[in-house]
């Protein structure tokens, strides 16, 4: 309604401001010139750079490329180690996600109710985020040592039989995914704690006046009125595991047995060990390419089941 | 308009300049300023401050700025961001490994142009430095670096323990079958709670794409030898690890690691020997100077690794330094790549610092044979230099044989694989590797 945006300009008027006009693209571009500078430089270049690299060969000493074609992306999917790497990489993934969502929407759906030390316990649940991966798995291999850790310990008293975490090809897996879910649940805690908030008092009353119980408002209220929030939680997550490394990095550096060495690792190790950068290319490529698909189905069959659209 | 564009521009050029702090090398006070990149473990720089205030007091007119990187796996990554934007420094430690991507790059120059020239080192002076170390600093019979110290393996041990288990304190271990028997005798069980409270022997086995990968290589290698065994065929066109020495010396680690329960063995090796809960490890001598001042209270020593079913053999491994063509001044950086091969500098080295030196006349430096008859321990390494091999210098592929053989180790031990079977699937992807560079 152009009438309406009449309107608005007056009040800008009025206030001393005026309504764009020729010659603002310019400044607003000088504004931005220090970010765009750093943003091409550090993002927008290596991006585009690479893609050309992943069809060239390159030990990052010489000062030269040569044009190989499509012999990266063949060589990867000839590679055995590379089918073993995505295997890994959607272990983890279709690990991590469940419990990580299950988790955090528990614990904020908790949190949500009138606890006490509900800050205290907020904050201390959102720690893992923060806190160094380094410094984390520091602590984890504690946790796991087979001899003196405390998890052995603790399933000891169920009465399992000590299991050497880090040093064991199934086990080690797992292992992993328990820390990055113990690492990251907080964030998408915090996010589900703000969708909760969101949830108008009103429709939980209607209900109750209604006679629904606690798990039928559960099901049929907060869960629907949260799909937004879980939709976006689902899509970043899958990013987010797809590319987990430095907990990789620093927790089982890729052992025992490469069980637990996933595509970036495996991107680093070409890159930084042996200096194969068309090839560590080709593969963020398909890494690439792999959750371009998967968010495109994502927002495809899932969008439809979220509110609001 | 116009204006703002020149803002625009002049912003940019701002901001990029902010960004991009370039590496000038100054001439600070007339001197010549030779940059020297190395990894050396912080317990060594104070003696390196030592070697460097007494070269540039012979050479006045130079000026050594070194500078540490952590790490040799950073130290490679840190130079090839230096050498695409033009700011190598003059001097730095490279290891073999990476010999073939520097000489490809035309990054260093050739050592023997300098050796061999005007202000070079005499065919007798060459020829008294051990060949292992310069056959290792060579790429295709061609040497591009110079070794600045050695190191090798040598066995450490715990006598009081020793003495516990009913052995002769005095008598390491010679042999394969006796470091087996006794690993196994000094590894207890004392409260009978199914988990080792002291360890027989160590074996360093990592995860094979892990960070100490080449590490775990280097210290199996010897076993190899002592069997009888190579890495790679002397013409390099396959891999000569999967013999029946390689299978012997994988055995070996297969069944200690096993028996002892390694998998378990969490702590670090050189805590868990200072605490008292481990009997013997392979340990260089760069922790020398660390061990005599935080081992005080133990009575250990060093002894040479016992030998294989074949022969006695050690691994020799060192620094080498290479001298960049980005260099400004590679001859004042040559003088000091010359100046530490002096006999002389090089005890003065090997005893302040704990390396060994890199040539045989060094044991005829008076100061050097009492600092010998003074450290028994110390000795063991200069006498082992006489068996120990270097790795070949592998010219195409090394640093994936030196994975793949790393696969191989970690598959038999932690993965309980038949060694054979390991060693075979490994030596299968080097050679393949191998005849795709033949091909070119």
């Amino acid at each position: 309604m152009p009438g309406k945006n009449n309107k608005a300009g007056d009040k800008l008027k009025k206030k001393g401001r005026t309504p764009y006009k020729k010659g603002d693209g310019m400044s607003a571009l000088l504004f931005l010139s220090p970010t765009l500078v750093v943003f091409s430089t550090f993002i927008l270049f290596p991006v585009i750079f690479s893609f050309y690299l992943s069809f060239q060969k390159w030990n990052m000493f010489s000062s030269e490329t040569t044009f190989v074609g499509l012999d990266n992306y063949i060589r990867m999917f000839q590679s055995e180690e590379f089918w073993q790497v995505l295997k890994n990489t959607a272990i983890y993934t279709f690990g991590t996600i469940p419990l990580n969502m299950g988790f955090s929407l528990m614990v904020a759906y908790a949190l949500n109710k009138k606890v006490i030390g509900k800050k205290f316990l907020r904050t201390a649940f959102f720690a893992p985020v923060i806190i160094s991966p380094v410094a984390a798995a520091v602590i984890w291999r504690w946790l796991y040592d087979p001899n003196f850790g405390l998890i052995n310990w603790f399933i000891g008293l169920f009465g399992i039989s000590p299991i050497n975490w880090l040093n064991d090809p199934t086990a080690a897996m797992f292992a992993l995914i328990i820390m990055g879910v113990w690492k990251t649940f907080g964030y998408n805690m915090v996010l589900f704690s703000a969708g909760l908030q969101g949830i108008p008092e009103t429709y939980y009353e209607a209900a109750l006046i209604d006679g629904a119980g606690k798990w039928t408002r559960f099901w049929k209220i907060t869960i629907p009125l949260l799909s937004p929030t879980t939709f976006f939680i689902m899509v970043m997550s899958m990013i987010g595991s797809f590319q987990v490394f430095d907990i990789v990095y620093v927790l089982t550096s890729g052992g025992p047995l490469g069980s637990t060495k996933v595509l970036v690792f495996y991107v680093y190790e070409h890159a930084f060990k042996f200096f194969e950068m068309g090839y560590a290319s080709a593969v963020s490529y398909v890494l690439f390419a792999i959750l371009f698909i998967f968010t495109m189905l994502q927002m495809k069959y899932m969008k439809s089941k979220v509110l609001g659209n | 308009m116009k204006a703002v564009l020149k803002k625009i521009v002049l912003l940019t050029i701002a901001s990029l300049l902010f960004f991009s702090c370039g590496n000038k090398q100054q001439q600070s006070s007339g001197k010549t300023v030779v940059v020297f990149w190395h990894s050396f473990v912080s317990s060594t720089v104070p003696a390196l401050n030592e070697l460097i205030a007494r070269f540039e007091k012979e050479h006045p007119n130079i000026e050594i700025k070194a500078q540490y990187v952590p790490t040799g796996d950073a130290l490679i990554q840190k130079l090839v961001t230096a050498i695409q934007s033009k700011s190598a420094p003059d001097i730095s430690w490279i290891h073999s490994d990476f010999m073939e991507d520097l000489v490809k790059a035309d990054a260093i120059y050739k050592i023997r142009d300098f050796s061999e020239g005007k202000n070079g080192i005499s065919k007798e002076d060459m020829a008294d430095i051990y060949p292992s170390l310069l056959q290792y600093a060579s790429w295709r019979g061609t040497l591009y670096s110079m070794p600045m110290e050695a190191t090798n393996l040598a066995l450490l041990y715990n006598k009081d323990m020793f003495q516990k288990a009913g052995l002769d304190p005095n008598h390491p271990p010679r042999d394969w079958n006796e470091l087996h028997e006794y690993a196994k005798k000094l590894t207890l069980d004392i409260n009978g709670d199914g988990k080792n409270d002291q360890t027989g022997m160590f074996l360093p086995v990592y995860p094979a794409a892990g960070p100490l990968s080449a590490w775990m290589v280097w210290q199996w290698l010897p076993y190899l030898w002592q069997a009888g065994g190579d890495v790679i065929t002397n013409d390099q066109s396959k891999v000569l690890y999967n013999d029946p020495a390689g299978v012997q010396a994988l055995k070996l680690w297969q069944d200690m690691y096993n028996e002892l329960h390694l998998s378990t063995f969490t702590s670090d090796y050189d805590v868990a020997f200072a605490s008292r809960h481990l009997a013997m490890a392979m340990d260089g001598p760069w922790n020398l100077p660390r061990y005599n001042d935080i081992l005080k209270n133990l009575n250990w020593a060093f002894a040479p690794l016992p030998a294989g079913p074949n022969k006695q053999a050690t691994i020799v491994g060192g620094e080498y330094l290479a001298i960049f063509k980005q260099s400004q001044h590679p001859d004042a950086a040559w003088e000091f790549v010359k100046w530490m091969t002096k006999p002389e500098v090089q005890a003065f080295w090997a005893m302040k610092s704990g390396y060994l030196p890199i040539r045989h006349a060094v044991k005829n430096v008076p100061e050097f044979q009492e600092y010998l008859n003074k450290n028994p321990n110390f000795k063991v390494f200069v006498d082992q230099m006489e068996v120990g091999v270097a790795q070949k210098s592998i010219d195409y592929g090394g640093l994936q044989i030196t994975r793949h053989i790393a696969e191989a180790i970690e598959k038999s031990t932690v993965g309980k694989m038949d060694v054979k079977k390991a060693l075979d699937e490994s030596a299968d992807k080097s050679n393949r590797l191998l005849s795709s560079y033949s091909k070119k």
